[in-house]
């Protein structure tokens, strides 16, 4: 879904962009760098820039949101899973991965506000889970439970594997909340710490994902056409 | 008004900033621990004690796991310990280096998030010449949080008078999660537009130099401060890597 629309420089003049509906574009010296990796020359020299549409600056602050008091909801129903990256996965799958990764670093830069920068360094799960979605979402990954399902084991995995070295190699396996107790339980068993420390995480990140992914597929699947229409990643994620 | 509120919001991040690179960068656990104990005592004296304690909260879980896991359960070889049985010598090195560094980073972090004000800090970042996109990007996310949370209590109370239970068993808890969420993410999506509308109307994304209304003052002591902790860190990176 590309055109091409003159915008403003932040400098004078003017420079031709392809624009696509993730809404992002990237100025940098003489060229412009569309989010869909198009390298155009611009007649105007401007400084680094980062432009960002509208409805991304609107639908940016909503996820980041939902990640932040979904979670909130699944403490309070004291439900074994965090699901506080549904936020980051809606975007990913409606905007792309650039969205995705802003949502994901703007909710772990909030979140740091809120219980301190040490888990700053759990961004880069943000960013894998919105590479897979975006992933997912362009080879229709939520046309069905069966896909979401298959897709929410893979990116828990994944996430599980990331999350479970930085958790070992910063952390020694103490990141408090459930996920440290059941390492410390494990490793009280007689596990050596590594397993301990992959078994605690993965196992809580396979389930999450999972869900989070199984969640957003149905949201999906249930958006009228009018809204579809809006989000064209979001009908190709869906399969239409 | 506290010191640190008072403060120019770039000058209180950067004295936060400077702790949190400072306990990356520095190697001894003893120079980490005396670090700590700084921070505390900025925090404190500038008025910002409320960061101190909810940094606590924090890290105190984080320090019985490295003591469980490093101290008790930790590897060879090992020693006596004062309570009685036998203690990890490396991994009570790792508890005390890794406790003190994520101690001074969640209480410098939460030290600055109690004196955080977002439209201050939008305002000086506008002052300043800074992106506005992405000062914004905090401002509303911080006010859609408000919102939604306000939004999502509301929904909780509606769904509880339809017949949703949101206590019980794993499996009826897990059952309302779809109807406590649902309409939130529907919500997001569908206002999306309206709120595109409104932010592209009120030119909101128009390049060029903005005014700031009203700016937080900047003193030349603040910024003396923010350029020594910025040579403090060039300092302790240059230390680090010629050792």
């Amino acid at each position: 879904m590309k055109e091409r629309r003159s915008i403003a420089a932040p400098a004078s003049g003017s420079v031709k962009a392809l624009s696509d509906d993730s809404g992002i574009e990237y100025w940098h010296g003489r060229i412009l760098v569309t989010s869909q990796g198009y390298i155009l020359p611009t007649s105007t020299p401007v400084n680094h820039y980062l432009r960002i549409s509208p409805r991304l600056l609107a639908l940016v602050p909503a996820a980041v949101a939902i990640n932040l008091v979904v979670g909130t909801i699944t403490r309070e129903l004291s439900l074994p899973v965090y699901l506080d990256t549904i936020g980051t996965v809606l975007v990913a799958a409606v905007s792309g991965f650039g969205p995705g990764v802003l949502v994901g670093a703007v909710s772990q830069l909030l979140l740091g506000l809120l219980t301190g920068y040490q888990y700053l360094p759990f961004v880069v799960i943000q960013w894998l889970l919105a590479l897979l979605v975006a992933l997912a979402a362009s080879y229709h990954g939520f046309r069905s439970v069966f896909r979401t399902v298959l897709w929410g084991l893979a990116c828990g995995a994944c996430c599980g594997a990331l999350s479970a070295v930085i958790s070992y190699t910063l952390f020694g396996g103490s990141t408090g909340g459930g996920v440290g107790w059941l390492t410390a339980a494990l490793r009280s068993a007689g596990l050596p710490l590594g397993v301990a420390v992959a078994i605690g995480s993965s196992s809580t990140d396979l389930l999450d994902k999972t869900i989070v992914i199984v969640v957003t597929g149905m949201l999906l699947r249930t958006l009228p056409r009018r809204i579809l229409g809006r989000f064209p990643r979001a009908a190709r994620a869906v399969g239409q | 008004m506290t010191l640190a509120r008072r403060a120019h919001p770039f000058t209180t991040g950067a004295v936060a900033l400077t702790a949190v690179t400072l306990a990356l960068l520095l190697a001894d656990t003893q120079d980490v621990i005396v670090l700590y104990l700084v921070t505390v005592l900025v925090a404190v004296a500038t008025g910002a004690g409320a960061g101190v304690r909810r940094g606590l909260y924090v890290v105190v879980p984080i320090w019985a796991l490295l003591f469980i896991l490093q101290v008790l359960l930790g590897l060879d070889p090992r020693t006596a310990a004062p309570w009685g049985g036998t203690m990890s010598v490396p991994g009570v090195q790792f508890a005390l280096s890794q406790g003190s560094r994520l101690a001074v980073i969640a209480t410098a972090s939460l030290a600055f998030a109690t004196t955080f004000d977002p439209q201050r800090f939008l305002q000086a970042s506008i002052a300043r010449g800074w992106p506005f996109g992405a000062a914004f990007l905090l401002v509303a996310t911080l006010d859609a949080a408000d919102r939604l949370a306000s939004q999502a209590r509301q929904l909780r109370e509606a769904q509880r008078t339809r017949g949703v239970m949101v206590s019980g068993s794993l499996a009826t808890r897990a059952r309302a999660l779809p109807a406590l969420i649902f309409p939130l993410l529907l919500t997001s999506l569908t206002e999306a537009d309206d709120r595109a509308l409104a932010l592209d109307t009120r030119g909101l994304l128009l390049t060029g130099r903005r005014t700031a209304i009203d700016p937080p003052a900047d003193s030349p002591t603040g910024r003396a401060l923010r350029w020594l902790m910025l040579v403090l860190v060039i300092a302790a990176a240059v230390w680090r890597v010629r050792r």
